[in-house]
């Protein structure tokens, strides 16, 4: 994953609709200490997407997970 | 990382490009408008329109929030800035945006106290640090940002901070497709439906665009795999006469959205009665301000800003590419007077602008070379 969006690089520093990939580490109350593929931490604010599980992946924008990503559709890949 | 690398798989990029390249029909011109500027980003970064048969052709949509915001609301973000109580905090291609009379970095080096943040939280956090001091964050963006917003203002809210304040540009994505869609001069036959806005809002919203205006969407993921594959729902539904909304990023996008997030906006906003859109003029309930509940943390009124209308320098064509109506390249000042480096108009200064993508990525020079060889 060496050119994917990062915590620390690419356009999703900015406000675009870009989203971060990240693997749960820990959690503590409404943060979470999340990793994206490059191995870069970061807390991240959960309280949008709680329940959340150490391991599960979350969908990071402005250090705010929004979304989770799974094999959870009935449509898509 | 699961969920990311197996859609960036060469070998399968090119058995979805050959399904699509086998229901291409050869007499037919297809035109599809990836609204997101992440898509865009995508598109260029990878090289799908290579991988796309000569009849299909993508075309830019005005999904890029720093691209769309008039200069006037850039100005008064300045004046903002330039007051020695505040510390001013924005994300980092907000900086590089050109005003009427310059852009925040440039205020920045004549000594105002603007920093760069990647998350509304941290200007929280810089309040929290600097009680002395005002604190504004120039939040900007689609639905993507606007829950990191409401959910900062509802901490800041909860811990009592009252030397925090937003300077609200959020808009929304619904009401500016539903303008291009009434444009006269639209022939658009499809549309890539932007993956991230949607984990917020869901499918749902896009169901007036074919069941009122005859045209498919499919809402798609970022990574390579997902452009190609939502190209070839819509090239399917296209084929067999199908006009629906599909969810190609089902991995991330629920149907009706985040419930959480909608429901912390909900709180925190209320939708403008109109608002500016660089490009495409002024467009009703497209953007969002503070709810009478935040009123004490909106900048607009702690700073009474004026409210202030700047033209967009006449030679930009920003407007034109915004709409789809020309190709970055094809603007008049493109990589002449207005480069990364020294952007004329927005398209150029977002990474997730059309033009900066054409410029960064080659596409200018493979242009150039494509249009020399028709001659």
């Amino acid at each position: 994953m060496s050119d994917a969006c990062t915590l620390d690089h690419d356009g999703c520093v900015v406000c675009s609709d870009a989203g971060i990939p990240v693997r749960v580490l820990s959690v503590e109350g409404d943060d979470a200490l999340c990793e994206d593929g490059a191995g870069n931490q970061a807390q991240i604010a959960v309280e949008l997407v709680i329940p959340v599980r150490i391991g599960e992946i979350l969908l990071t924008h402005g250090g705010v997970a929004i979304g989770k990503v799974g094999e959870r559709d009935e449509e898509g890949i | 990382m699961k969920y990311v690398n197996e859609f960036r798989n060469a070998e399968l990029a090119r058995a979805v490009a050959s399904q699509i390249a086998a229901i291409t029909d050869p007499d037919r011109h297809y035109k599809l408008m990836e609204v997101c500027g992440g898509h865009t980003h995508t598109i260029y970064r990878h090289g799908i329109k290579d991988l796309l048969p000569d009849q299909v052709e993508l075309v830019h949509g005005p999904g890029c929030p720093v691209c769309v915001l008039p200069m006037g609301r850039v100005d008064e973000g300045i004046v903002i800035a330039e007051r020695p109580e505040v510390i001013f905090t924005c994300f980092g291609d907000m900086m590089r945006v050109p005003g009427s009379k310059g852009n925040l970095l440039e205020v920045k080096a004549q000594g105002a106290d603007i920093r760069m943040v990647y998350s509304p939280l941290d200007a929280l956090r810089i309040a929290r640090e600097n009680p002395d001091r005002e604190v504004v964050f120039y939040a900007i963006g689609f639905e993507t940002t606007a829950p990191s917003t409401a959910l900062t203002l509802q901490r800041a809210k909860k811990e009592g901070l009252e030397n925090f304040s937003v300077f609200c540009n959020h808009v929304t994505i619904v009401p500016p497709v539903r303008a291009l869609l009434d444009s006269p001069d639209l022939r658009l036959d499809a549309f890539i439906g932007p993956g991230h806005v949607s984990t917020v809002i869901g499918c749902r919203p896009y169901e007036f665009m074919p069941k009122d205006y005859g045209k498919p969407v499919a809402v798609a993921g970022f990574e390579p795999l997902d452009i190609l594959q939502s190209v070839l729902m819509l090239m399917r539904q296209l084929d067999k006469g199908r006009c629906e909304v599909e969810n190609q990023y089902g991995r991330v996008v629920l149907w009706e959205g985040n419930l959480a997030a909608l429901k912390s906006m909900a709180e925190v906003f209320e939708l403008r009665p109109y608002f500016e859109w660089r490009g495409l003029g002024f467009i009703a309930q497209s953007a969002l301000k503070l709810s009478a509940s935040y009123a004490d943390f909106d900048a607009e009124l702690r700073y009474s800003t004026p409210g202030v209308r700047v033209a967009d320098p006449k030679a930009c064509q920003c407007g034109e590419v915004l709409k789809g109506v020309l190709k970055p390249h094809e603007c008049r000042v493109f990589g002449t007077a207005c480069t990364p480096d020294h952007p004329l108009g927005a398209l150029m200064v977002s990474s997730e602008g059309a033009c900066a993508a054409y410029y960064n990525f080659g596409r200018k020079s493979f242009e150039k070379v494509e249009i020399g060889s028709k001659q």
